[in-house]
């Protein structure tokens, strides 16, 4: 009974010790949110010697950063609230509702999932400019959600055509139309792959920075990792501002993950293993 | 299939006549069904297929985005980008070098690093939920944040340089910083993307794992298969596909994503973490009145065409395991 506890050291030891690579940028992080100007400039110390809540503070409201909060808040819940409903619809016809040119249209969904965001991030701004839409929220919360058609389309048909077919005759039976039994019977049924969707949606949605950064301009709808960069690339950037904002962005992700983590792990086996 | 076999008359026995009625009735599901999808194909026309278009038709032009016209110029941008140009080409054969190196290296990376933490993970019961979380920090925070905190470590008086320093390491230690310095900066980009890939991974290999059912494991026991023969018989067949997987995962991510490379070092220093993504970005915004859009175009769907065989790549390897 010896050996399997002594490897049984060893593999807590070595997941400790990756537990703690993990950690590391994150404990630095709080660590420089937590010092002055001064104190963060000597470095070399994780703990704190003089902890101050004043750099979250002033991060907080001198730099505005609640207001980018509010931005990102805005546009992350309209991206994940137009791909609930967009592709929840057009799941539910894909499964359900038998209409020429389905499986072409779907596959055709699903081949946009090979397209790089690269290849089209140009003519996106190019279309996005002619529409008056570049530098808007709009702009951003529509190319979101439209690049997350694959993955949503792929799970929520998947969901709907795993309900058994015998609900929808019954209800069709009772005089329902399609538009009723999707709200009343199938949306509910679906429940757990739109939560797990829209984790999905919101984690890369609120660290998005490349189409955002080449949106906007006007810093009243800046986004939090746009106004990091800003902060970041100031005439005299201070660690300890820029951990603190950075602090303000990761930590609603956490705890967004945290609570939903159950969705969010069996969501992310599902979506890999299509 | 059988279908094919039945005799035509007999087909024509068992088939209805459709009604007007019915007929009617299928028109009128298919109207709801267009109505279902509509919102979805209508963005996807918009936002997807108008722009890979539109892109495709731009990589033959010359334009500056301010200019009135195109001017067509066939395959000219993707020659310059290949070879012709004398300034662009070498500069693409630099960033198409380290974006394999980065795709090789940052997939590598992930299976030698996932794995084992998979299988530690999977032979422990204590904690196991509360590390998991913990490994999974790094994917859900990807972005601009973490990698401002690994700027903030790897500057010259950084975290990680103390550290060397104070455990005797002092010559692994990089005075100029790990990003600022040309023998490290790719390596260092590299390891910070492993960080970032091995959750989903060992995520994906955990699940693999837990999908092994202990009562064939048992049964093979008894029947005498050392723990070798079990690893190789019955563990590893299950772990290729998701191993496939999960480098197929890391080659497309790594070749598509240039985030890291624009916020870490830009390429720099002097195009030594240049990858073609970045590359495609700063032709298409950076270059203020130069008529470089054709050639960003160019090379956004030279990166495209990348995807595309490794997709099919993908599909085959899958296909070869069944």
């Amino acid at each position: 009974m010896r050996r399997p506890s002594a490897w049984g050291v060893v593999a807590y030891v070595a997941l400790v010790l990756y537990a703690v690579i993990s950690l590391y940028p994150f404990a630095w992080m709080v660590s420089a949110a937590f010092k002055d100007r001064l104190e963060v400039l000597e470095g070399g110390h994780l703990i704190p010697a003089r902890p101050t809540l004043a750099t979250l503070a002033d991060t907080w409201s001198r730099l505005h950063f609640f207001d980018y909060f509010l931005n990102s808040l805005q546009v992350t819940g309209l991206t994940v609230l137009g791909v609930l409903v967009i592709y929840s619809l057009a799941g539910y016809a894909f499964a359900m509702v038998e209409f020429p040119g389905r499986r072409f249209v779907f596959w055709f969904f699903v081949a946009l999932l090979f397209v790089p965001s690269i290849t089209v991030l140009l003519p996106l701004t190019i279309l996005e400019n002619r529409l008056g839409l570049l530098g808007t929220h709009a702009g951003l919360i529509l190319p979101f959600v439209n690049g997350t058609a694959p993955l949503a389309v792929l799970m929520l048909t998947a969901a709907f055509r795993a309900v058994p077919r015998d609900l929808h005759d019954a209800a069709t039976a009772d005089g329902a139309g399609e538009l009723r039994i999707f709200w009343r019977v199938y949306l509910p049924l679906a429940r757990p792959t739109l939560i797990t969707i829209g984790v999905l949606t919101a984690v890369p949605t609120w660290n998005e920075y490349v189409l955002t950064r080449v949106s906007l301009n006007d810093e009243s709808r800046y986004t939090l990792p746009l106004a990091l960069e800003r902060l970041a690339s100031g005439t005299v950037p201070s660690y300890n501002e820029i951990m603190a904002g950075s602090l303000i962005l990761v930590v609603p992700v956490i705890v967004l993950f945290l609570a939903l983590q159950r969705y969010f792990v069996n969501g992310l086996s599902g979506a890999v293993k299509n | 299939m059988t279908t094919t076999e039945t005799p035509l008359a007999a087909r024509l026995v068992t088939q209805p006549r459709r009604s007007a009625g019915a007929r009617r009735a299928r028109a009128r599901r298919a109207l709801v069904g267009y109505a279902f999808i509509a919102p979805a194909v209508v963005l996807f026309l918009v936002l997807g297929l108008y722009t890979i278009v539109y892109s495709f038709g731009l990589s033959f032009a010359k334009w500056n985005g301010f200019s009135p016209t195109w001017e067509w110029v066939g395959l000219q941008n993707y020659r310059d980008i290949l070879y012709a140009d004398p300034r662009l080409a070498p500069e693409m054969r630099n960033a198409a070098l380290n974006t394999g190196i980065a795709m090789v290296a940052v997939s590598a990376g992930t299976v030698l690093i996932a794995l084992p933490l998979a299988t530690l993970l999977n032979s422990i019961t204590r904690l196991r939920g509360t590390l998991r979380s913990v490994f999974f920090l790094p994917y859900v925070t990807a972005g601009i944040a973490v990698y401002y905190a690994w700027r903030y470590v790897l500057e010259p008086d950084g975290a990680v340089n103390l550290a060397l320093r104070s455990v005797g390491l002092g010559s692994l230690a990089r005075p100029q910083g790990f990003l600022a310095d040309p023998d490290t900066a790719l390596p260092t980009l590299i390891v910070i993307m492993i960080w970032g890939s091995v959750p989903v991974a060992m995520l994906l290999y955990l699940a693999g794992l837990q999908a092994i059912d202990p009562a064939v494991m048992e049964a093979a026991a008894l029947d005498g298969a050392g723990a070798v023969r079990r690893l190789r018989h019955i563990t590893w067949p299950l772990l290729v596909p998701i191993t496939v997987a999960i480098v197929l995962l890391g080659l497309r991510d790594t070749m598509q994503g240039f985030q890291i490379f624009l916020i870490m070092t830009n390429g720099g220093p002097a195009g030594h973490t240049d990858v073609l993504g970045l590359k495609a970005y700063q032709q298409a915004f950076f270059q203020s009145l130069s008529p470089t859009l054709g050639v960003a175009s160019a090379l956004g769907w030279l990166i495209f065409v990348l995807a595309l065989l490794l997709a099919v790549a993908n599909a085959r390897a899958l296909r070869g395991q069944r």
